[in-house]
């Protein structure tokens, strides 16, 4: 009988046998695999198996038999091949995907894991994913991050650009976190405003899947009445899949997953294999929320730490200022009533002294000092009264006026103009007037003592940053920052008590008000001095 | 010239300020203690007291308000070593306030206002 395929010859010459294509030349040499692989499919074999048959040949129909059984179990072979290619493919991304969630306690690391491998084509290959997650409350489900293409265009050049970058999934995962995640964030925006969802309402799709705790795929959710419509209209779609999120029995979210672009239908599979990923999410999800909830009660019992330690400073300088200003106020009082009657009684003789008596120089001598040591001594007197300041509610452009119109006399003595500049747009401020006063005047008396040829004084107020700022700035000779820092501390130099000590009064008074006292010297010369003094809260 | 009664329990202030108001021209007396005071004001006559806040075991400001309330017209300057007194309301009832210090030129500016004021 003349066979029209090859199938009955050992060995075929190269050409003869029209199914071997390049790379297969084995096959003309290997029989057997030639007749499983080529001739079983060859029409010329099934021509020749119904000639067979018509000759009469019983094996015709048995071999024709055999065959259809041998190709059916091929196929429920390479079936399973594939599926289990596909579970391996599966477990090996579950894998990777585990171990960076394991390992990871940032929450926008882990949700960039997360929606890349549910949206990447080597992941889920779903189209658009959004995550919702519940308020610290557990009262709603709030919107909080969508990937995936808004529209057909974007999704072209998402899907070049990931063929164009051949990206492991995990370096798209960083990809994501690094360069798109704040953009994601953005872009999805309006559609994620529009859904918060009450976790009470036992109705709802997306509650409904953290109660019954497994995945529900909805569809026709246009028509479908027991569908929330605002969350349908948001996201445009009539199928997606509700992925709930469960971590040791709390309800940490939902993710809604669809396929908007290419309306691929979302298979049982799809199903399944998300809601295995998802016990893993939402555990990933719940240590990083953690973590990074932890971390903030740790920035705060930081800060709380150091505001403590402040506040413990402070007390043990308020207790030593206080125990050193009962100490100066109580010698200094005990010292006044003896120096006055010196230098009282070294007045009253001079004033009876004739003009040319020698002694004249020693009773003004006398009554010079004892007028400097009063002055130190007010000047301590002053310091310990700032220890329990009287607050009260003042209008500082009267306050500065008063003082510069006190010091009046003074000023044209030693020839310096003072020039006031003053917002009368100015709040009032909680002050102890009789404080900042004495700051006021003890300012501007330094600023006349650091003119001897005179000068002249700016007197600014303004409202800057919460803060009222008196500024008094002189044109005289800059000082020194060293000049600046011994002025500031109070008894920093016991040599020039009284002539120093004021200035260090005054910060004294600032700081114990709350306040804030800056000496500098600004570029254009001069000395500035700055007084910063709190809004009243009850204007503001 | 006016009769000025000067209340302090340090006999020093008392000889300086009998010393300098008197050479203003003024009649002076002196009282150590406040019943001295109260005593010498019932007396004789006087057209101002200048009174020390801070006396011995007493108060000044206690005489003040004695005075106030008997003899409503004689004037009382408070003249004391603590400034923090002017801002108590007890001290307001004096027609006058000065921190003591060796130049006395304050003291005797306010004794002429207080003076001038009650038309001496």
């Amino acid at each position: 009988m003349d066979w029209v395929c090859c199938w009955h010859r050992k060995i075929v010459e190269p050409g003869g046998c029209p199914n071997i294509g390049e790379g297969e030349e084995v096959l003309y040499t290997s029989y057997q695999r030639r007749v499983l692989e080529k001739c079983i499919d060859c029409p010329n074999f099934r021509k020749d198996l119904q000639k067979m048959q018509e000759s009469g040949n019983p094996l015709g129909e048995v071999v024709s038999f055999l065959l259809g059984e041998v190709r059916e179990q091929r196929g429920k072979l390479q079936s399973m091949v594939s599926f289990l290619d596909s579970r391996e493919r599966e477990i090996k991304f579950l894998h990777e995907i585990s171990l960076v969630l394991q390992t990871s306690v940032d929450l926008d690391e882990v949700l960039s894991v997360v929606m890349t491998a549910i949206t990447a084509g080597k992941g889920f290959g779903m189209n658009r994913a959004f995550l919702l997650l519940a308020d610290k409350e557990r009262k709603f489900l709030r919107g909080y991050l969508g990937v995936g293409p808004r529209n057909d265009g974007e999704a072209w050049a998402i899907w070049e650009d990931i063929q164009r970058d051949d990206f492991t999934l995990k370096e798209m995962a960083r990809d994501f976190y690094q360069t798109k995640l704040t953009s994601e964030k953005q872009k999805f925006h309006d559609v994620l405003k529009r859904m918060t969802i009450p976790m009470a309402d036992p109705n709802h799709v997306l509650v409904r899947a953290l109660r019954e705790k497994r995945p529900i795929l909805v569809e026709n959710a246009f028509q479908n009445p027991e569908c929330d419509h605002s969350l349908v209209q948001a996201l445009g779609v009539d199928t997606f899949l509700v992925t709930p999120l469960i971590s040791r029995n709390r309800r940490i979210g939902v993710i809604i997953s669809d396929n908007c672009i290419t309306r691929k239908r979302i298979t049982p599979q799809d199903v399944q294999s998300l809601e295995t990923f998802a016990f893993s999410v939402a555990f990933a999800i719940e240590r990083a929320s953690l973590y990074e909830r932890l971390q903030e009660e740790l920035l705060k019992v930081t800060a709380v730490n150091v505001k403590l330690k402040e506040q413990q400073e402070l007390i043990v300088k308020m207790e030593r200022m206080a125990l050193v200003g009962k100490i100066t106020s109580s010698i200094a009082h005990s010292i006044r009533n003896p120096l006055m009657i010196i230098g009282g009684f070294a007045r009253t003789l001079l004033r009876g002294a004739a003009d040319d008596d020698p002694k004249r120089e020693y009773l003004e001598s006398i009554g010079q000092q004892v007028r400097q040591l009063e002055e130190v001594l007010e000047d301590i007197l002053n310091y310990s009264d700032s220890l329990y300041p009287a607050l009260d509610t003042w209008d500082v452009n009267q306050l500065v006026s008063a003082v510069c119109r006190e010091l009046n006399g003074r000023l044209h003595e030693r020839r310096v103009a003072c020039r006031l500049r003053l917002d009368t747009s100015l709040p009032p401020a909680r002050i102890d007037y009789k404080q900042v006063a004495y700051c006021v005047r003890t300012i501007v008396n330094a600023a006349m003592e650091g003119m001897p040829e005179g000068g002249e004084i700016r007197a600014e107020t303004r409202r800057e940053n919460g803060w009222i700022l008196v500024e008094i700035s002189d044109n005289g000779v800059a000082l020194s920052p060293e000049r600046i820092d011994a002025m500031t501390t109070p008894f920093g130099s016991t040599e020039e008590l009284g002539s120093g000590l004021g200035v260090a009064i005054c910060k004294t008074i600032m700081e114990k008000h709350g306040n804030l006292f800056e000496v500098d010297t600004p570029p254009g010369g001069g000395t500035r001095y700055i007084i910063k003094l709190p809004v009243n809260r009850e204007e503001t | 010239m006016a009769r000025l009664l000067v209340v302090d329990d340090e006999s020093s202030i008392r000889l300086l300020y009998s010393q300098e108001l008197a050479d203003d021209g003024h009649e002076v007396a002196t009282a150590a203690t406040a019943a001295e005071a109260v005593e010498k004001i019932k007396e004789s006559e006087f057209d101002l007291i200048v009174l020390d806040i801070k006396l011995k075991n007493e108060s000044g400001l206690d005489l003040l308000q004695k005075v106030v309330k008997e003899r409503h017209n004689l004037p009382v300057i408070l003249c004391t070593a603590f400034s923090c007194f002017k801002d108590d309301f007890s001290a307001w009832l004096a027609d006058g306030y000065v921190v003591k210090s060796s130049d006395l030129t304050e003291l005797k500016e306010e004794v002429k206002r207080v003076l001038a004021k009650k038309g001496k």
